[in-house]
């Protein structure tokens, strides 16, 4: 037998009255909780951190249920935990991550933060008395703190994966994202057997309209124009900058009538929507190229490629209309 | 071979010990479970990080592990890693003595995690004279590979590490688990010391 596991040899020179005053007063001074009940769940010892916060004093406490005491304790779960911990003479935890809070005490930033109540980590540990296990104590931590900053991470982390997602001007899918979703799309139409369609649009004339009215005159219209599409599209339908003027949509689910149908709209809407600049009112265009996947087709890519080449042909038939990738020459498509 | 692996007898009477202590940490959970809780014999290696890496990473299919340290006197410590498939755990609310909306799923896997954790280590400190303490128990972000790139986080730095891998089935619920046992290189040492202790008083 070693005899590592005996109590602390250094205060066995002290009285015992002397070592059970130093015990009280170190319990007092606690930053946590201490709560001791016994098997039947009456409250038979508490410090000062738990009789300050609950302010209750101790005839209101000990010696009385604690479930009359924290009527807030969910009981029967409470029970049971605590069985567990007697039974099996283990501990036993709860993490403020599973549950905020046990015992409803206020804490010591009511005004920085924004939670009602003091954030816990409880543990539960049996108690060895005279060779029974007979007593359970609890022990609360403030974690306020920790569950605060926690949130704020999170929110941040949400806001972080927003942006990355989002083109700075227009406010609608970045490049990048938009292409994962258009790979995504892919997929599941694959799968599933699904149609898919796809847009590629680009707003006419750009260079001129930016040689009129500056790069502000060219923001305000590439705002403007993303708002006049987005107000036609449907929910499901994935709008994105692809780069400079050239905007791109997916459309799950949709086949190629469908898609030159609401690529028609995009063009008439842009067209009799002129957009305000300054004192100016400038009259835009929008040309479009209209993709759907076919069964040949061995990637997203190709989606993309047909749809750009209808683009290209809806310029060269001299702009502000449509075109279809199926109507496309065998050499315009391979080019 | 180095310093850290095991003698055949070290690794006979570790067998040995932890073998004891799974019959009644099974006998125990037994009865506050009221099922039988079957454990498979266990078994033990002495691994190099780099190997345990592979090997758990195998294991792509775990959706949840739950992470609790442990520390006894004269050294003894390291860390449980329970590690759960997607299948296993459907009914522990009810396996627990629980209503399903009493508790989340999550608080659900940590409290068993918990509850096999200390019940089978405290058994194994007793037979050893010695006592443990733990900590919180954690449920790890359940990312793909979220086992090796905890490891590598882990807070002790080893290259070597005894492994101790032990089933639990409680087929009365369809539950199954993985208990690893990871005691980082010091601590072999330590548990080396008192093994050897053990073996000189037979």
């Amino acid at each position: 037998m070693s005899n590592t596991n005996e109590s602390a040899p250094s205060t066995t020179s002290l009285p015992s009255d002397v070592v059970s005053s130093i015990t009280n007063q170190v319990s007092d001074q606690l930053n946590t909780g201490v709560l001791v009940v016994d098997r039947d769940f009456k409250v038979v010892m508490w410090n000062r951190f738990i009789q300050v916060h609950a302010n209750k004093s101790s005839e209101e406490v000990v010696g009385r249920l604690i479930f009359d005491v924290f009527p807030e304790l969910p009981q029967r779960w409470f029970e049971r935990k605590l069985s567990g911990v007697l039974q099996l003479n283990t501990p036993s935890f709860s993490s403020w991550e599973q549950r905020h809070h046990l015992f409803e005490l206020p804490h010591t930033r009511p005004i920085t933060t924004d939670s009602e109540f003091m954030a816990q980590n409880c543990t539960f540990l049996p108690l060895d008395v005279a060779g029974e296990h007979s007593y359970i104590c609890i022990l609360i931590e403030d974690v306020t703190d920790v569950c605060h900053y926690q949130g704020q991470l999170q929110k941040t982390l949400k806001e972080l994966a927003l942006i990355s997602r989002i083109d700075g001007l227009t406010q609608i899918f970045n490049r990048r994202h938009w292409q994962e979703s258009l790979e995504q799309e892919y997929a599941k139409a694959r799968r599933h057997n699904k149609k898919l369609a796809l847009i590629m649009l680009d707003l006419d004339h750009f260079k001129k309209l930016n040689d009129n009215y500056g790069h502000q005159g060219g923001d305000k219209a590439l705002i403007d124009v993303t708002q006049i599409v987005k107000s036609v599209l449907r929910i499901e339908d994935v709008f994105g900058r692809y780069g400079g003027e050239e905007f791109a949509i997916i459309l799950p689910e949709t086949d190629i009538q469908g898609a030159l149908d609401l690529a028609q709209r995009v063009c008439n809407t842009v067209a009799k929507t002129p957009v305000l600049f300054q004192e100016h009112i400038i009259q835009l265009s929008v040309s479009i190229g209209v993709s759907q996947l076919s069964d040949n087709d061995t990637s997203y890519e190709k989606l993309i490629a047909n749809a750009d080449a209808a683009l290209y042909q809806a310029k060269a038939n001299g702009r502000n209309q449509v075109f279809n990738a199926l109507d496309l020459s065998d050499e315009s498509l391979s080019a | 071979m180095n310093a850290f692996h095991l003698t055949e007898d070290q690794q006979d009477c570790l067998q040995e010990l932890i073998n004891v202590a799974m019959g009644q940490a099974s006998d125990q959970l037994a009865r506050y479970l009221d099922t039988f809780v079957y454990l498979k014999v266990p078994s033990i290696e002495s691994i190099s990080t780099s190997s345990l890496t592979q090997t758990l990473d195998d294991k792509e299919s775990a959706v949840a592990i739950v992470s609790q340290g442990f520390f006894g006197y004269e050294g003894i410590r390291g860390e449980a890693l329970l590690v759960y498939q997607d299948e296993d755990s459907g009914r522990i609310a009810d396996l627990l003595g629980y209503e399903p909306d009493e508790l989340s799923h999550d608080e659900q896997l940590i409290d068993i995690s918990s509850i096999l954790t200390t019940t089978f280590l405290n058994v194994f400190a007793s037979q050893i004279d010695n006592q443990m303490s733990y900590n919180a128990p954690k449920l790890l972000p359940s990312a793909q590979n979220s086992l090796s790139e905890h490891l590598q986080q882990m807070t002790f730095s080893w290259d070597f590490a005894l492994k101790v891998n032990i089933n639990y089935q409680v087929t009365d619920y369809s539950f199954n688990c993985n208990m690893i046992l990871l005691i980082p290189e010091t601590a072999i040492m330590n548990i080396k010391k008192v093994i050897d202790r053990i073996l000189e008083d037979f």
